[in-house]
């Protein structure tokens, strides 16, 4: 689904951010990206989203170098990258309900069909009562999953989590993790960066690490508990 | 192949429900933000009703200038040896000409006073300078002034014609370099609603430049994070032509009354023209598409920095 070759990423002004990363995810899998902060996490994850293009080297996408194509096609694309932002990028002058919609809204669904939709996702994350809460009112726990609703609603082949757990409760951040397991055995490749190594040991899934913009190891999951 | 036609139409309703959301989210910023959205229209307004108003006025004067060039007069000087009798005699012969409203024979003592009357003699100290029977004949509505001239000239024992008409050129020069002048305000202040419209959608686009960025990030193309702003400039746009129009409107009926006073002062009646409908269309229609146009590109220089 999602393949580096040789990929480096330098950012004007030389900072290196990547550098020669290799690796390959299938269709469904669920993995972790893991690292220090500054190691390249969030650049690798930006450019499977688009939101950079690669210095050197290609990111395939499906079989598409999507360093390549044109700003026309990029929309589509993002569209089938579902990301969780550490920083929740969400409308703050809307409520709940708006912000999930976002992504039905651009793709011109029904409003009814939206409104089931929203409904589904937000029952799915648990906050099915603040639907038409405004965005400042909430924690930022319930702000990160509002962002984790918005950003499977489209029902994308592939869904990246920067740092998803980073402010949520030990109880929640499970529940988060098994509805992203869920998803990936539905068949959405999952990409999940985070430096909570307790969670990535217990849920025993493959495991990239960063370090310094280098890949410096790719463990096999054991698939434990 | 009921397939493809399908999934043709969804595209359709799809397109047509993602315009629909653009155009709500436009009124929603428009009612979110009530002060600067009127104060934006009102501005237009104001940019708008000068050169709607000097084209009122303009259509105005024309109107009067219509109704003035039937008190041209042309004035048959008669041979001297023309007496009164005879005088008379072409007078009524030529009030029988078609394009002819009215003719008005002035003697010589009549003429002996006007002439001291305008150089402020005594009709003594002038003397007894000979002078001859005057035809003072007025055309009819829409009658070519100096092709009557010419033909009164060729009227027997007719000595000279003379058509003051310099008042009536020096009033359509004028005219003219009044049009001239409402045209060339009026594409000032056409700009002027470009740049106005265009810088606020600027600001808009800076207060909401992180609702652009998620939009992009989601997915959202370029098309579809223009289109609130377009409307948004359509809004502002065609919101400042009627504001305008209904204001001139609301002036010419304030000016109504005394322009009737002065009128009837001329022994005349005259109905002030307003602004029509078709202005009413045009305005909206111009003014809405410079909004547009205005969004387009405040809208497109952010949007350019936006993809990687």
């Amino acid at each position: 689904m999602i393949r580096f070759e040789h990929v480096a990423k330098r950012y004007p002004g030389g900072v290196q951010a990547l550098s020669d990363v290799n690796f390959e995810l299938e269709r469904g899998e669920m993995a972790f990206l893991t690292g220090h902060s500054g190691a390249g996490k969030s650049t690798l994850l930006r450019l499977i989203a688009v939101l950079e293009r690669p210095s050197r080297g290609q990111v395939l996408f499906d079989g598409k170098n999507i360093g390549r194509v044109s700003n026309r096609q990029i929309p589509r694309l993002r569209r089938k990258v579902g990301v969780i932002f550490q920083d929740h990028k969400l409308l703050t002058d809307r409520k709940v309900l708006d912000n999930v919609a976002l992504p039905l809204l651009i793709a011109g669904l029904s409003w009814s069909e939206i409104r089931r939709r929203v409904r589904a996702a937000l029952d799915l994350v648990g906050l099915l009562d603040k639907e038409n809460t405004r965005i400042p009112a909430l924690s930022g726990g319930e702000q990160q999953r509002v962002g984790i609703a918005r950003a499977m609603i489209g029902k994308p082949p592939v869904l990246l989590a920067d740092e998803p757990t980073g402010n949520l409760d030990p109880e929640l951040s499970a529940e988060l993790m098994q509805l992203l397991c869920t998803l990936s055995e539905l068949g959405t490749t999952v990409l999940i960066a985070t430096h909570d190594l307790e969670l990535v040991r217990r849920l025993g899934r493959r495991t990239l690490v960063l370090e310094s913009g280098s890949m410096v190891d790719d463990r096999a999951g054991g698939q434990g508990s | 192949m009921s397939g493809l036609i399908d999934s043709g139409r969804a595209d359709l309703r799809a397109w047509g429900r993602r315009h629909a959301y653009g155009l709500l989210s436009s009124v929603g910023t428009l009612l979110r933000n009530p002060l600067t959205s009127a104060l934006t229209i009102a501005v237009l307004a104001i940019a708008l009703m000068l050169p709607l108003g000097l084209n009122t006025a303009l259509v105005n004067l024309e109107n009067v200038h219509d109704s003035l060039d039937r008190l041209d007069s042309i004035s048959v000087f008669m041979d001297l040896e023309v007496d009164e009798e005879a005088a008379r005699r072409i007078a009524s012969q030529l009030s029988s000409w078609r394009d002819v409203l009215a003719v008005d024979p002035a003697s010589p003592a009549a003429g002996m006073r006007e002439l001291a009357g305008a150089t402020g003699l005594d009709a003594a100290d002038v003397g007894d300078v000979p002078l001859p029977w005057v035809l003072e004949v007025v055309p009819e509505q829409a009658v070519d002034t100096a092709e009557l001239a010419e033909r009164l000239g060729r009227v027997e024992r007719v000595d000279m014609v003379v058509v003051d008409l310099d008042w009536v050129r020096r009033l359509d020069a004028i005219l003219e370099v009044f049009g001239r002048l409402v045209q060339l305000l009026a594409v000032l202040f056409a700009l002027s609603v470009l740049f106005v419209i265009s810088n606020n959608i600027r600001t808009e686009i800076e207060r909401r430049k992180e609702e652009i960025e998620i939009l992009a990030l989601v997915g959202a193309t370029p098309g579809y994070i223009r289109r609130p702003f377009l409307y948004s400039g359509l809004w502002m746009g065609a919101g400042g032509a009627l504001l305008a129009w209904l204001s001139v409107h609301g002036a010419l009926m304030l000016l109504r009354g005394p322009v009737a006073e002065v009128v009837a002062t001329y022994g005349a009646s005259a109905q002030l023209a307003a602004p029509s409908g078709e202005m009413l269309a045009m305005m909206l229609a111009g003014s809405g598409l410079l909004g547009i146009l205005g969004a387009w590109v405040a809208v497109s220089r952010q949007l350019a920095r936006i993809n990687p």
